[in-house]
């Protein structure tokens, strides 16, 4: 005894000796009194596992010759083997003892003489020792015990593992956990490389780190343990791909044990269970665990893929086997062969009887093993797919079909599928399901689920004497419930989506009638749910829907009306219905665009409501319209074809008559009546290259984003619809929807204007059919419906010789073209009254063929150029610069015999009255203005254009300008491109005979008095009447007498003609005089109020002289108003 | 205490970053590579699972499969040593977790002890 506890006396003074050394001696201080702080029953545990090492002793006491020799077999590693034999030896009835001395003798070596002392005393008595054992507390044997078996490293004790794990939990003396972010994947090398780096430094700078551990659950991150950031953060210094900068983040105590806790989702692979395979030839194809006993190699079973057909075609005796492999291997990268079964005479045949070897019931080919047809082989776990296998029920059958060997029993073992389902029905169970219990105590009871939380579920029964309670069940015992009655859908499967009603429960499967096929149905009930909706979720297959236009073959097309679960019903241009699978359909087709005419001639297009004149009279609306011929109509009240029938488009007529495309009422828009913006109807049918019908101006153009995210990005519009316009980009080949009024037009000139409101009159160019297309438009609509007609080619050959020589003398040609150049290159502020101010300009020089352009009323379309008459069809065809360039020359001829004889009545100064102030811009123009008169040619030169201009009268409207006209005359314009132009009437319109009864009345304007310097400008912009006018005599200006009428005072005095132009009627139901046009001298009423500067704009009139009554549109500056 | 001074001394071989094969200990969960069990034996497990120059051994008391790597610097003090008692092993690389159970005769052996075996792969719950 006294020994003993000296012994571990000295121990204990060789240990602190030892922790003199140490450099943790704090730490360890401080560490073993929170050893004791886990409580009690840590206490306790303790107290048991010294118990149990007692009993151990007294056991090995007993069995101590038997298992002493077992120990000295194994214990190969021990170091000290001699001496503890030598011990043995001396006394073999003493291992205790024995072990004792070996135990110090490792330890403290060095100090043999004690050792030897007490080696002395097991000798001399060893008996005596057993008993002093027995009379030591058990206490002291357990420290003892402890501390020998603690310190014998190589003994191994499980010492903790008594403790239960949560008495492990962390407490607040422990050191912290710390999260820190390190390069994603090289967390195993940095946890790795600390611990190389602690050991290393251990002697200089050690580590204060306790350690460092990753988790593959959680990439990017390892965590140290360590007392302080600052710790860790030193730890990691010189470590790659640690990042503490990126912040070391403490771990919450309660967060600290759940992170050795995780477990990683594996899917413990069962003997017979379905995997795939991972990689490789097999990819992908089913397999069935054989052999699970290894679990690092998973034995398997599937179909093998041999190749019937190597590439190689060499006789496969003559290779040898490392060839043929490599040949084979060669061939599955191209394409695999097919999975077939293993058949003996196949495989020989075809690569020789060497080449497959039999043992027992086992072939070998190409070293693997082939059983029953099937390859066998092991993988190793990381090679098999064992989650979401997902086996079809086709791919089990082909396992069957040999697994049950000859008997031809194909019945499956279905079980694991059963199984498989049976856990998926737990994913599916929601609360509020109606399910019930059909194993278990509970079997028979039904009611609705409350709660779901993993495996348990809460159900609350329904009808049975525990109504009212809620019971826990494990959901694997529950079922969802149906009764026949009720209306369910199919959540999964290949009926997915199907609906209909249930006709009969059995088990779990369910039958109902379909919605859509009126056939009956089974499914599990798992994979149903209660719904109230019919199947019409599956109006799209694939990329097709109900109501597409789909191709079938180059000769048919036809409308799917409906959809079944994975084909289509299709109605063709026949009438006849088909059924067609998604891979049949060749492609949809579009019709958006699609127009057609109907029995009468009226255009139809998809989404008219159209009613069939002939045979049953079915009204429908169009879905579809196909080569402008058949039109698909569609019509809910008709049972056959899901309401889906065919109709030519001849034999259709609209069910809400199209009003008359003119309509010379107010309000009417005249713009219907330009064939560039109305669809052509007549002579359109078939003809292969048709337009589309109207496009909206805007689509094509190149517009600039000028607001929101994607502002200053350049596009190109490419469709509209009402105030959103999509706009390709440029950049990234990306389509956007955005506002108009986000968008600027650009021109060519980099310069860009908003895309709507006033500056879009430019944008109509770009609408504007090409020259190319005009042929197509020539069968005037007008002519054919509202019976306007009568625009003929006696325009463009009457005008221009106006043109040619009336043209001539303008004497602003010359000033004028750099204005015009700058309101063509500058079209933004010129927009459209600029434009209309500038093009006026020339006009009372002009001579009437200037204003052309401006005649065309159906054209809303005042292109600028076009305007320009002269100005050749290259400058009309393209709003470009360089025509614009190209066209300048011809200016100059235009004006250059005008030179400087004086066609200036008009001078510079009158000009800002006649309309807005961006005239002012161009003003250079107004240089040159010596008055002269105007010479004769420029009466005279429009004349025959009057003559053969024939419009607004009744019923003759508007001629169809006959593409002759273009080539022919190239100097005009194209009319195609013609807008209205403003007009200015002549220096001496007023002289007019027409206009002549209508002295006394006849407002005008004085106007453009203090440019010139007139009267010093004293009557500027008054309003006047004339009440008399006579020519003067060649040489002389020619005057007015007039009253002034606007101050009340009545002045009278005579004004120079040329200051004096017409005041255009501004109100309603003021009478007016026409002062241009084939109605020139009639007196009108003004029966729309006329509204905007825009002196071009038509207003409608009445006529109510002498020609009787008549109601027409008059542009508002070919009238003079008249005082009543 | 004197453990402790065998931490000091001793360290299990510390694999190195690239080591392939890395096999871990069914029963202390240390993580070596097989060359290296092989050679040496498991450092803490020796005695009980003589895994020296025994590669049937080490195949079937030591696995491939397992995950989370731990430096164990100092198991004396360090919680996580202690959570996943390795405190009393010699200093290395253990694994959090590592699947499989160590053979019946080990565990027969450990029973005999009065060793309670706790499997590494953390199905033991309490």
């Amino acid at each position: 005894m006294s020994d003993l506890e000296d012994h571990t006396a000295f121990d204990q003074d060789d240990e602190r000796e030892h922790e003199e050394r140490d450099k943790r001696e704090e730490e360890d201080d401080h560490e073993q009194p929170r050893r004791r702080k886990y409580g009690d029953d840590e206490e306790d545990e303790d107290d048991e596992e010294d118990e149990e090492d007692e009993e151990e002793e007294v056991r090995s006491g007993k069995k101590g010759k038997k298992r002493i020799k077992r120990r000295h077999k194994r214990d190969s590693a021990a170091r000290f083997l001699d001496v503890e034999a030598e011990v043995s030896s001396d006394d073999e009835g003493d291992e205790d003892e024995g072990d004792f001395g070996n135990d110090d003798f490792i330890e403290t070596n060095d100090h043999i003489e004690d050792d030897s002392t007490r080696r002395h005393h097991a000798l001399l008595d060893s008996r005596r020792q057993f008993d002093e054992d027995e009379d030591k507390s058990p206490e002291q044997i357990a420290r003892d015990l402890s501390q020998r078996y603690r310190r014998t490293a190589v003994r191994y004790t499980g010492d903790m593992n008594e403790i239960p794990q949560r008495l492990l939990m962390p407490s607040v003396h422990d050191a912290s956990l710390w999260q820190v972010r390190v390069k994603p994947g090289k967390e195993k090398d940095i946890v790795i490389s600390l611990m190389r780096k602690a050991i290393e430094v251990e002697h200089t700078r050690p580590l204060q780190i306790l350690s460092a551990f990753e988790r593959d659950s959680l990439p990017g991150m390892i965590y140290v343990e360590a007392r302080s950031s600052q710790q860790v953060m030193q730890a990691c210094i010189g470590l790659v791909g640690v990042y503490p900068s990126r912040g070391i983040h403490l771990v919450p105590i309660e967060e600290m044990a759940s992170l050795l806790q995780i477990k990683k989702q594996e899917a413990t692979v069962q003997l017979h269970s379905w995997v795939r395979i991972r990689r490789g030839k097999y990819q992908g194809d089913l397999a069935q665990v054989v052999d699970v006993d290894n679990i690092e190699e998973i034995g398997v079973r599937f179909i093998p893929r041999i190749d019937l057909n190597p590439r190689d075609d060499g006789t496969a005796g003559g290779l040898d086997a490392k060839k043929r492999k490599k040949a084979a291997t060669g061939a599955t990268g191209a394409l695999r062969p097919p999975q077939r079964l293993f058949n003996f005479e196949e495989v020989v045949k075809v690569h020789g009887r060497g080449a497959v070897s039999k043992r027992n019931q086992v072939y070998v080919f190409q070293g693997d093993t082939f059983k029953d047809g099937f390859i066998e082989k092991d993988f190793k776990p990381s090679a098999l797919i064992t989650e979401d296998v997902n086996p079809t029920l086709d791919e089990i059958t082909h396992f069957s079909r040999k697994t049950d060997g000859a008997v031809g029993d194909s019945m499956v073992d279905l079980s694991i599928i059963a199984e498989a389902s049976r856990k998926q029905a737990v994913a599916v169970l929601q609360p509020g399901d109606h399910v019930e219990v059909f194993e278990g105590e509970q079997a028979g009871v039904h009611g609705v689920v409350e709660e779901i939380s993993q495996d348990v579920v809460t159900i609350t029964p329904v009808g049975m004497d525990i109504e009212g309670q809620k019971v826990d069940l494990p959901a694997r015992s529950v079922r969802k419930r149906f009764k026949p009655g009720d209306h369910v859908k199919v959540m999964a499967g290949k009926n997915t989506d199907e609906t209909g009603l249930v006709v009969s429960v059995t088990d779990n499967v369910v039958t109902f009638l379909s919605d859509m096929t009126m056939q009956e149905v089974s499914v599990f009930s798992k994979d149903l749910r209660e719904a109230a909706e019919v199947g019409a979720s599956t109006n799209i297959i694939g990329d097709y829907e109900l109501h597409d236009l789909v191709q079938l073959d180059p000769q048919t097309v036809g409308v799917i009306f409906k959809t079944e679960r994975d084909s289509f019903r299709v109605l063709d241009q026949n009438g006849q219905v088909r059924l067609v699978r998604p891979h049949q359909i060749s492609m949809r087709r579009d019709s958006n665009r699609a127009i057609a005419t109907d029995a009468e001639g009226h255009e139809l297009r998809i989404n008219d409501n159209m009613k069939e004149v002939d045979g049953e009279g079915r009204k429908g609306r169009i879905l579809h319209i196909h080569q402008s011929f058949f039109a698909f109509l569609h019509n809910r009240d008709v049972v056959e074809n899901g309401g889906v029938f065919v109709a030519r488009a001849r034999s259709l007529v609209s069910l809400a008559p199209k009003g008359s495309l003119i309509k010379l009422a107010p309000g009417a828009d005249l713009s219907k009546m330009n064939p560039a913006l109305v669809a052509p109807t007549g002579g359109m049918v078939g003809s292969g290259n048709m337009g589309r019908g109207p496009r909206d101006r805007l689509v094509g153009v190149d517009v600039t984003v000028i607001k929101g995210p994607h502002k200053g990005y350049n596009g190109t519009v490419k469709d509209t619809n009402g105030a959103v316009a999509r706009v390709e980009l440029n950049t990234g080949n990306k389509i956007i929807s955005i506002e108009k009024a986000k968008l600027h037009r650009r021109l060519p000139n980099g310069k860009t204007e908003p895309v709507e409101g006033p500056g879009a009159s430019w944008g109509r160019n770009n609408s504007m059919g090409p020259p190319s297309s005009v042929p197509n438009r020539t069968p005037n609509p007008y002519s054919a419906t509202a019976g306007a007609g009568g625009r003929t080619p006696g325009w463009g050959g009457g005008r221009t010789p106006g043109w040619g020589g009336g043209r001539t003398p303008n004497p602003y040609a010359d000033s004028r073209t750099p204005a015009w150049n700058a309101s063509s290159r500058t079209p933004n502020p010129y927009q459209t009254p600029a434009w209309n101010a500038s093009s006026r300009t020339p006009n009372p020089y002009a001579a009437d063929g200037g204003r052309t352009p401006a005649w065309q009323p159906s054209s809303r379309t005042p292109n600028p150029y076009a305007a320009n008459g002269g100005a050749t069809p290259a400058r009309n065809a393209n709003t470009g610069t360089s025509s614009w360039g190209g066209a300048t020359p011809g200016r100059n001829t235009w004006g250059s015999g005008s030179g400087s004889d004086g066609w200036g009545g008009a001078t510079p100064a009158s000009r800002p009255d006649w309309s807005s102030e961006v005239w002012n811009a161009p003003t250079p123009a107004s240089a040159p203005t010596p008055a002269t008169a105007p010479t004769p040619a420029a009466y005279t030169a429009p004349t025959p254009a009057l003559s053969a201009f024939s419009y607004g009268t009744g019923g003759m409207g508007l001629s169809a300008p006959t593409p002759g006209v273009f080539p022919e005359t190239p100097g005009t314009m194209n009319f195609e491109e013609l807008g209205r132009v403003p007009y200015s009437p002549g220096e001496d319109w007023i002289l007019d005979t027409q206009i002549k009864p209508f002295y006394n009345r006849l407002k005008v304007t004085v106007h453009d008095t203090i440019r010139a310097g007139y009267l010093e400008g004293a009557y500027e912009n008054r309003t006047a009447v004339v009440l008399t006018a006579s020519r003067a005599g060649e040489g002389f200006d020619q005057t007015a007498y007039v009253r002034f009428v606007d101050d009340g005072k009545g002045e009278e005095r005579s004004i120079m003609m040329k200051y004096l132009i017409p005041f255009v009627p501004d109100t309603v139901d003021e009478e007016a005089v026409v002062i241009y046009g084939q109605r020139r001298g009639e007196l009108v009423k003004v029966r729309q109020r006329p509204d905007g500067s825009d002196t071009i704009e038509m207003v409608v009139v009445e006529s109510v002289g002498t020609n009787g009554a008549a109601f027409w549109e008059c542009q508002k500056d070919w009238m003079c108003a008249l005082t009543r | 205490m004197s453990s402790q001074n065998f931490a000091d001394e001793e360290a299990a071989s510390i694999p190195t970053v690239k080591t392939k094969h890395l096999r871990a200990c069914l029963l202390c969960s240390l993580v070596m590579s097989g060359g290296e069990f092989r050679a040496r034996g498991c450092p803490n497990c020796e005695e009980i699972l003589q895994l020296k120059h025994s590669p049937d051994r080490i195949s079937a008391c030591t696995s491939v499969y397992f995950d989370g790597l731990i430096s164990n610097i100092d198991p004396e003090n360090s919680w996580v040593a202690k959570w996943q008692r390795t405190a009393n092993y010699v200093r290395g690389v253990y694994a959090v977790r590592v699947k499989g159970r160590i053979p019946e005769d080990v565990e027969a052996d450990l029973d005999a002890r009065g060793i309670k075996y706790r499997p590494r792969d953390q199905t033991d719950a309490d």
